[in-house]
């Protein structure tokens, strides 16, 4: 039996068939037109034509919405969650190519669902900034939050991580009741998180690994008890201010985690072999991510999988299916050489990646583009968090590239890299060109880029014909 | 006075709490400035509870922290320790002070939640914190005796600093906020201490600064009529590019009261 809708409910479906029309034109437009993946412009002008739009395309979701927050590895997480999902037989809809404000997921969902509104999918995958995530959570109701790490990346964007951190606990906070919450348990900061919500707590961390480092480096950000203030102790320090603490000063310690990792191998750029354990199963799996932080990204993603009813079957179809989050350590062919290419764009990121390249050898050819635009933080001055005195041994060629090439070429000379190594080039297309020019025949070049450098790249790429077009890819 | 190659004795202060943007590159940049002109340099890391001996240092840092961390360090400055620190620049020494750091040398630090932090004294300023905050990159016409130059980089704070009669600006700004917003002029100078604004980090591309700190910091107890030059072409480079890039940003808003910057909280 049908209930007969009232004139309101049908005045307000055509209106949002108008704003989600409008939204798919725009869409459609700025991609013939060449202008930026994961432009805001279309969520713009669908929240103008109906403020409340993203909850009444995501209230049409039968599987309801998953948040994934924190700084980094958002992207590498819900991609790799998507896999999962699909893997178990689940349609996503899902904000790609990191459009993480409510404007990007307003766009993603209008792109996924028909003329009046509702999405071609069951469950909705939202990676959201941190400071959107209080808005996300009051518009989308989500059955679940992922908090991956906080990092002080953006601060002239954000202020201060405490404050950061207050507002995620709010937004926690307005959750419901039945709803869960995955956390990582190895951040201190993001493991005391939750403290007022109302849904269930869930953690996950990284048990057994060889490769820790034995100080905390300059670049961590978390290192004092967020409920005392004393200076934590750690007994393992996985990377930056991720490890194994507890607090001298009032008894808190790292919480136990349910998801686990209780061996990791690490395989250099190729990735890792990770022994998970769950509640349910443990496994085995191969992960073709490099470094501990891409474990930890695996980790938020099979918890959240578990949680959302999935097995290991699904879990291990998602993770041997990934192909990499577009930019994310992609190998690129181009010119008889091979394009590594990888986002790097905080401290903790640009270490991690150091790190795995110092497995690569020496006499490489880098590229390293810092560009300065609104997303990736308009103030440079982290690269001075970087321990570049760590790459510096380990280029022959060192291209330095994009708005800030000079503030990179000068962080590398002081970091010890001979300026006869050295070459500075503003635009990413004579970069490109140079550090193709410097290697050999077969040899691969390591191109370190910031966020939109990244995206520049990948969109000179697609025009030199050698990478395929984002639009393609799923 | 001392014979032989000078060495210069760094102490950075707070290394751990006091590193909100970078600003160890200063401490960086003054260490390979030494040693490219074959001369020792030695960083002391000093933090909370460790007491400051002012012979033993001749050039002090300290960088700009979060709240927390900017409220634990005015508690350990308080008493003995900031009386130290003022013995040494008395004596001569040279200092660096970025952001939270300067703030904490002023006589005070109203912040805009009500609470009076007692600063260092050092500098005859006091700084108001303010409901917005002034973010972006900064050029400042720098008149500093011996380091006359242009100074460029990025200021990210929301407290205001006003300067009394003991002590000078480094500088006025020609695009940015500075120290207040208002009166147009940026950091301040007293004797060799020298208290700014800029991250980016600062020394790295504004070398002459630099210089000016270590040439001060080592005349102390060393003989030294100037510094041997260096090969800054890289430096003066990135100094340009930096400088091009915030003339072509053009002039920013005036803040009064009532006109906010789109504020990060
Ligand atoms: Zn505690």
């Amino acid at each position: 039996m049908k209930s007969r809708p009232s004139d309101y409910n049908i005045r307000m479906d055509m209106r949002l068939a108008a704003a989600v029309a409008a939204g798919k034109a725009v869409t459609w437009l700025s991609r013939r037109l060449g202008a930026g993946a994961g432009s805001n412009f279309p969520g713009k002008v669908i929240l103008r034509l109906h403020a409340d739009a993203p909850q009444a395309m995501a209230s049409r979701l039968p599987g309801g919405c998953v948040l994934v927050s924190g700084t980094n590895g958002k992207t590498t997480t819900s991609n790799l969650l998507s896999g999962m999902l699909r893997a178990g037989g689940r349609l996503p809809v899902h904000n790609r190519v990191g459009a993480n404000l409510i404007t990007g997921i307003t766009a993603a969902l209008a792109q996924a669902s028909d003329l009046r509104g509702a999405p071609r999918g069951d469950i909705g995958l939202f990676e959201v900034d941190e400071a959107t995530l209080p808005a996300a959570v009051e518009r989308l109701r989500p059955r679940l939050v992922i908090v991956t790490n906080l990092f002080r990346d953006q601060l002239d964007r954000y202020g201060e991580l405490e404050s950061l951190a207050r507002r995620m606990d709010a937004a926690l906070a307005g959750l419901n009741p039945g709803a869960d919450v995955l956390l990582n348990a190895d951040d201190p900061l993001v493991s005391s998180l939750g403290r007022d919500t109302r849904a269930t707590v869930h953690y996950y961390g990284i048990e057994g690994a060889r490769d820790t480092e034995k100080a905390l480096r300059h670049a961590a950000d978390s290192k004092h008890c967020r409920e005392c203030g004393s200076p934590l102790a750690f007994d393992a320090h996985y990377f930056a201010h991720m490890g194994r603490y507890s607090c001298p000063g009032c008894g808190r310690s790292r919480p136990a985690p349910e998801f686990a990792a209780s061996r990791v191998e690490l395989r250099g750029t190729a990735g890792s072999r990770v022994t998970v354990v769950t509640p349910g199963w443990s496994a085995d799996l191969f992960l073709g991510l490099p470094g501990l932080y891409n474990v930890h990204n695996l980790l938020a993603a099979l918890g959240g999988a578990q949680l959302l009813g999935l097995g290991e079957e699904a879990v291990r179809g998602g993770v041997e299916g990934y192909s990499t989050a577009f930019g994310r350590g992609e190998r690129i062919p181009i010119d008889g050489r091979t394009l590594f290419l990888v986002l790097s764009k905080n401290p903790t990121g640009f270490n991690e990646v150091i790190r795995t390249l110092r497995g690569e050898g020496e006499g490489l050819v880098v590229l390293a583009a810092l560009n300065d635009r609104i997303a990736d933080g308009r103030d440079v001055s982290w690269i001075w968090d970087v321990d570049f005195e760590e790459l510096a041994p380990l280029p022959r060629r060192l291209v330095a590239a994009g708005t800030r090439a000079w503030d990179m070429a000068l962080r590398m000379k002081y970091a010890g890299l001979d300026t006869s190594r050295l070459e500075v080039r503003g635009d990413l297309r004579e970069a490109l060109r140079a550090a193709l020019a410097a290697a050999e025949e077969g040899e691969t070049v390591y191109a370190l880029t910031t966020y939109t450098a990244t995206l520049e790249l990948r969109r000179l790429l697609t025009r030199l014909g050698a990478a395929p077009g984002l639009w393609e890819e799923g | 006075m001392k014979l032989g190659l000078p060495e210069l004795r760094i102490c950075h202060l707070y290394p751990e709490l006091m590193n909100i943007y970078g600003d160890r590159g200063n401490v960086i940049a003054l260490v390979w400035r030494c040693r490219r002109r074959g001369w020792e340099a030695r960083v002391t890391r000093l933090s909370l509870g460790e007491p400051i001996d002012p012979s033993r240092h001749d050039l002090f840092f300290i960088g700009g922290g979060q709240d927390r961390e900017q409220m634990m360090v005015c508690e350990d400055l308080a008493g003995e320790k900031g009386e130290a620190l003022r013995a040494a620049v008395e004596d001569g020494a040279a200092l660096l002070s970025i952001c939270g750091g300067y703030q904490l040398l002023g006589k005070r630090f109203l912040t805009c939640t009500g609470e009076n932090l007692p600063g260092v004294s050092l500098f005859d300023a006091e700084t108001v914190g303010g409901d917005t905050r002034f973010i972006g990159n900064v050029a400042v016409d720098c008149r500093l005796e011996g380091a006359e130059s242009t100074l460029v980089g990025f200021e990210n704070h929301s407290g205001r600093t006003r300067l009394g009669p003991g002590c000078r600006p480094l500088g006025r700004v020609i695009r940015g906020y500075g120290n207040n917003g208002e009166d147009g002029g940026e950091g301040c100078v007293y004797r060799h201490a020298i208290g700014t604004y800029l991250h980016g980090s600062l020394l790295p591309k504004n070398p002459r600064l630099a210089d000016w700190l270590i040439l001060r910091a080592l005349r102390r107890r060393y003989q030294l009529e100037a510094l041997p030059p260096l090969d800054d072409a890289l430096e003066d480079a990135a100094h340009r590019a930096a400088l091009d890039m915030v003339l072509r940003e053009g002039k920013r808003p005036r803040l009064s009261p009532r006109r906010r910057l789109p504020s990060p909280r």
